[in-house]
């Protein structure tokens, strides 16, 4: 190998380390030949001037970042440690084939660690984000969730349930057990609820808004109010059909496990419903609100119950063009928490148009009980 | 940017400090807190960053108060600036036993790889930034983390280490087996790794942990013979809040007299 061939022009900044020089190296400038040699000269008095055959070459110091070539000759172990971005990339185009296959190898091993870092960095992040993601999951899917859990709700919660938010509202207002309300509105409900698991119980709030709920585990509530403003008893079944429809559907219950989440679901499922947490969700309970989803599934359910109890729907669409014609200034209790929009009323007059049965009319007389 | 030239002095043996000598003119940044005393003269301004920047727009401070948050140091430096007509001194206390290491970094090449929060104050135009450890293995096991702090620029700058400092030089391919959180700082031309102690015996019952950090030359190291962290963990052991023994201590009756002479001295 002939290390006094002539060496390329360009050169490329480093340390140098080796016996004689500083333990923390002195600034240095290399350059190859086309032999494979690297000159290594320092500056200073006296200027030194190392001449490397066949070097060694890796990557190394912090983070393997810097480009190592090492020697060795008679005074001993010599490293010229290039840092700079720039100078090693100088080093590695001025390198004889020979050579700069072997950087390159070692600038390999650099950008491996660096991938290395890379996937170890994306692996923590997204360890540490786990918890949210889930979250996030389960926020995105709280419905179905809702609609899974409250699949699981047995029957006997839910009707303890009911009875809960029965002496909730109790406590609030008057509730009529018995008396020739409470027989038109059960007469009717019973009509529309055959073949319905739920053990139906009715009642008659003596209260002058016009609303009625349904609670969970068949608890319907009338308001005195509503019976007073219904034209006949078909209207009045109208509106029984629809809350019916919402506990057969069991829109509360979903309702109350989304409001509630997971905490209500784990009462439920383990059947302790005397927590504190029911006491509170009862007494909302009244005023929850359903989604337009929930109200035209409440809708077409009721409808199809008052079909199959031969009662007329006309009443039920009645019912409710009387609510939304009616311009108060505060609209009915009704109709905030059922919104009756004008979609909705269209949908059911479609819907009770292309019905042609025979209706059989109900023997109960509203006007006695005004 | 130009580097102010700083003369100092370390006093103290043990548990010392650094007074350094401002020309008019000069400044000096500090960690913050640090600050012992200051003459006359001297004017004291919290930056937000580290101060070496302090031309950089917005974003570049907030990146360099970022990093800072991120080695365990404040959000805000301090700069000590003459604004007097003659040689003013300040001083900056080191925050536990241990020794100061004055690095002129124009002499290593300019820049100093060290254990996060050993910074104690440089002269201004030091940058200080952050270096990630990015060999996993090492940053989970070498002792000194992920993050380590890297100080860039060529003036002078003060590191703190515990206990006794070990000030040596490694040749190229000379390598030191060195206990992890050893090591305060070392050149960036040093190899630094781990390495398993060996056999799984001494792994368990060697008290030394499961690897050693090696460090492998060409360059300067710098080890410290008392990790904080090691002394902390001493004083909370015979710390009689935490259920240590008070020896020494106490009645003739009391725990200190007994507790010495059941379980000798540590």
């Amino acid at each position: 190998m002939d290390c006094w061939a002539a060496m390329t022009e360009q050169t490329f900044e480093g340390r140098l380390f080796g016996p004689g020089l500083p333990g923390t190296g002195a600034e240095a400038v290399g350059s190859w030949n086309g032999q494979g040699c690297l000159r290594v000269s320092v500056e200073g008095t006296p200027r030194t001037e190392l001449l490397a055959e066949n070097p060694a070459i890796a990557a190394a110091g912090f983070n393997a970042a810097s480009l190592r070539i090492t020697w060795e000759d008679d005074g001993g172990a010599y490293a010229f440690v290039i840092e700079k971005d720039a100078a090693r990339a100088t080093c590695g185009v001025s390198a004889p084939p020979g050579i700069a296959s072997r950087i390159l190898s070692a600038s390999g091993s650099r950008e491996c660690l660096e991938r290395r870092f890379r996937f170890g960095g994306v692996l923590l992040a997204l360890f540490l984000a786990l918890p949210l993601i889930l979250i996030g999951v389960f926020l995105l899917n709280s419905d179905r969730v809702a609609d899974w859990a409250v699949k699981r709700i047995p029957h006997e919660q839910e009707a303890r349930l009911g009875d809960l938010v029965l002496a909730q509202t109790r406590l609030q207002m008057k509730i009529l057990d018995s008396g020739p309300a409470v027989d038109a509105v059960s007469a009717i409900g019973s009509k529309l609820t055959t073949g319905s698991l739920h053990r139906y119980r009715w009642f008659v709030a003596d209260r002058p808004d016009v609303n009625a709920f349904a609670a969970p585990g068949g608890v319907v509530v009338v308001f005195s109010g509503l019976i007073r403003s219904a034209g006949s008893a078909e209207e009045l079944a109208g509106v029984l059909a629809h809350e019916v429809a919402h506990a057969e559907l069991r829109h509360s219950l979903r309702g109350m496990v989304k409001s509630l989440g997971l905490r209500a679901l784990v009462s439920l499922l383990t059947g302790d419903v005397s927590g504190g947490v029911f006491a509170d969700a009862a007494t909302r309970l009244t005023e929850l609100r359903f989604s337009r989803e929930a109200e035209r599934e409440a809708d077409d359910e009721g409808l199809r119950r008052l079909v199959k109890a031969r009662i007329d729907p006309n009443g039920m669409l009645r019912f409710y063009m009387k609510l939304a014609s009616e311009g108060r200034p505060s609209p009915p209790p009704l109709l905030s928490t059922h919104p009756a929009t004008g979609e909705r009323l269209e949908r059911l007059r479609r819907e009770v148009a292309g019905l042609k049965q025979k209706w059989v009319p109900l023997p109960i007389d509203l006007t006695s009980l005004k | 940017m130009a580097m102010d030239v700083v003369d100092y002095e370390i006093f103290g043996s043990e548990m010392q400090y650094v007074e350094v000598e401002l020309d008019p003119g000069e400044a000096a940044v500090g960690e913050a807190g640090v600050m012992m005393y200051m003459q006359a003269g001297i004017q004291m301004d919290t930056v937000f960053g580290d101060g070496s920047q302090q031309q950089g727009g917005f974003m570049g401070k907030l990146m360099g108060a970022g990093k800072r948050l991120l080695t365990g140091e404040s959000l805000f430096t301090t700069v000590f600036h003459n604004e007097g007509s003659g040689k003013r001194r300040v001083a900056f206390a080191a925050p536990y036993p241990g020794k100061i290491i004055p690095v002129h970094l124009s002499d290593i090449g300019g820049t100093l790889i060290c254990q996060k929060d050993s910074f104690l104050c440089a002269a201004k135009g030091v940058s200080l930034g952050i270096a990630f450890q990015k060999k996993l293995g090492v940053g989970l096991f070498g002792g000194e983390g992920f993050i380590m702090q890297k100080l860039e620029g060529d003036g002078l700058a003060f590191v703190h280490a515990g206990g006794t400092l070990k000030e040596l030089v490694l040749a190229p391919g000379e390598s030191l087996r060195v206990d992890t959180g050893c090591v305060v700082a070392f050149q960036p031309s040093v190899d630094f790794d781990i390495q398993f102690v060996g056999k799984i015996k001494s792994a368990i019952f060697g008290g030394e942990g499961l690897f050693f950090a090696t460090l492998t030359g060409p360059g300067k190291v710098w080890l410290q013979s008392l990790p904080l962290s090691r002394l902390a963990n001493r004083i909370i052991l015979s710390a009689p809040a935490a259920g240590g023994r008070s020896t020494g201590q106490g009645s003739l009756l009391g725990a200190g007299v007994l507790g010495g002479l059941l379980g000798g001295d540590d």
